[in-house]
């Protein structure tokens, strides 16, 4: 369980065995309420060879009801490669993602304190199965350790926490575990994000962010004196912080960033072939509790993006969640906004996300521009992933906007013809 | 095998030479089309000119206002 940062990271290595008579394709995971709220992913993959050969085969994981858990309990299923007969095992690695389960104690800190969490689990592995033996390790960012459950036995060397071995444990068990320790890491989460792209077929995809960040953590009490900030840097405001690193596509351009009150210039660009970084200062650190409001921008060339299908579609090719790093997005609305013209958009997401589609009128718009809105919550890092939307387009119709343009200076012409013809004099 | 990309119909590099260049026509036709206007009498016009000259104009200046309005930021 990796505790280093606020997105609590979690790797399952599960040996299982079939000890059946018929031969089993799924793998139960069971996980408590608590936990399920703030489930953010669940990944699993099939490994095979040791150490440096290790190879991961991905495998499909959903979301399952199975009525015979404590109530409450909340179920996911992993599908095996191939089933698994009587007697014989299968490594697993599962990964999955908590977001808001450090719960800052206490809750409130002044300018010159530390942060400090608690983070609740159990020390026995949740699960439908009887389990043989289970040893759970924890790792905190720092030594710094408040406190912690022991139930035997329990071992703590320098940043890691071990708990386990245990024997013999039957089904749905759990022993809760509290950890208090202290993680000065920066807890950005950004409540909103929208995020808008716009392809142009003359060369162009704009996207337009608006944030909305706020700092997740211990919330701040108490003056905020910007001297002591400044002048002893290590003692103070050491759980808040200021820089911020979004990373784009290569080859970006125009990139912007501003908030309500006008241009932000506290920010660096950084580009190289295979990726941008913008490393980015809201105008005044934040502490606990503190939130910024700013719209980052960029375009980004066609050909990068925009492809097509060998069915004659065209698709574009985007990588969904948000650039910023290390962050937990509560509500993520992407807008993928096609041009005028555009029929029978459909979007393919590696997974769950709620879409529908919006009509957005722009420059040189008659009839709108479709838009694929596609809403998630709980978004981290991981989601990061490439997505495509799909979409049919006849050339012929960007000659529209030009031929819009010279229709409307044409009868500019015939307005002016006619009144150089009209003849208004009263005397003949 | 990577996917066909699309790119734009005329080069991004060129939209900003294209569009001066059709603006520049569109406005020297613009002109003939009043000179035409200021030097022949009303009764010796021919409007089949006059629409020739100034379909012909608008169509350039049409153009040449989207090559420019591509090169300064705004992609419609």
């Amino acid at each position: 369980i990796d505790l280093t940062s606020h997105i609590i990271k979690v790797y399952l290595t599960l040996k299982v065995e079939n000890l059946g008579t018929s031969p089993a394709s799924e793998v139960h995971l069971a996980f408590s309420p608590a936990e399920a709220e703030h489930l953010a992913i669940v990944k699993a993959a099939a490994t095979s060879g040791k150490r440096k050969k290790k190879t991961y085969i991905p495998l499909d994981v959903k979301s399952a009801e199975l009525p015979d858990g404590p109530n409450g309990t909340k179920f996911f299923t992993v599908t095996l490669l191939t089933p698994l007969n009587k007697g014989e095992t299968a490594t697993l690695e599962v990964l999955y993602i908590l977001t808001h389960s450090l719960e800052p104690f206490p809750v409130e800190i002044t300018q010159s304190e530390s942060q400090l969490v608690y983070f609740r689990d159990s020390a026995i592995l949740l699960s439908p199965y009887h389990v043989k033996e289970q040893t759970t390790f924890i790792k905190t960012p720092s030594t710094r350790v408040e406190s912690f459950t022991v139930v035997d036995p329990a071992k703590r060397a320098g940043t890691e926490l071990k708990y386990g071995p245990y024997e013999d444990q039957p089904p749905y068990s759990y022993s809760p575990v509290l950890v208090h320790f202290e993680n000065n890491n920066p807890f950005a989460v950004v409540e909103e994000l929208e995020r808008e792209i716009e392809i142009s077929h003359w060369g162009n995809v704009q996207v337009t962010e608006r944030y909305r960040l706020v700092h997740a953590g211990a919330r701040h009490k108490g003056a905020f004196s910007r001297v002591e900030y400044q002048t002893r840097p290590d003692a103070t405001g050491v759980s808040s912080f200021k820089h911020l690193l979004a990373k784009l596509p290569p080859r970006v351009h125009s990139v912007y960033y501003r908030d309500e009150i006008g241009n932000v210039s506290t920010s660096n660009l950084r580009t190289d072939y295979r990726k941008s970084e913008l490393e980015f200062q809201p105008r005044y650190p934040l502490f606990g509790g503190w939130k910024s409001t700013f719209v980052i921008g960029y375009g980004l060339p066609l050909q990068d993006f925009l492809f097509e299908s060998p069915d004659g579609r065209r698709y574009l090719n985007f990588t969904f969640g948000c650039p910023l790093t290390q962050t937990v997005v509560d509500k993520l609305i992407l807008k993928v906004v096609l041009p005028e013209g555009s029929k029978d958009p459909t979007a393919v997401i590696p997974f769950q996300v709620d879409q529908h589609l919006e009509i957005k009128y722009s420059y040189l718009d008659v009839i709108g521009r479709t838009v694929v809105v596609l809403e998630k919550s709980n978004v981290v890092p991981e989601h990061n992933v490439p997505f495509q939307v799909y979409y049919t387009f006849n050339p012929i119709f960007m000659l529209a906007e030009p031929l819009m343009l010279s229709i409307a200076i044409f009868l500019f012409f015939v307005a002016s013809v006619s009144y150089l013809h009209a003849d208004l004099s009263i005397r003949k | 095998m990577a996917p066909k990309a699309i790119t734009s119909p005329v080069p991004d590099s060129l939209y900003p030479t294209l569009s001066v260049l059709t603006l520049a026509i569109g406005l020297v036709l613009t002109a003939s089309f009043f000179i035409y206007e200021a030097t022949t009498s009303r009764k010796t016009r021919s409007l089949a000119q006059e629409l020739t000259t100034g379909a012909v104009a608008s169509v350039f200046l049409g153009f040449g206002s989207l090559f420019l309005l591509i090169a300064c930021g705004v992609y419609v």
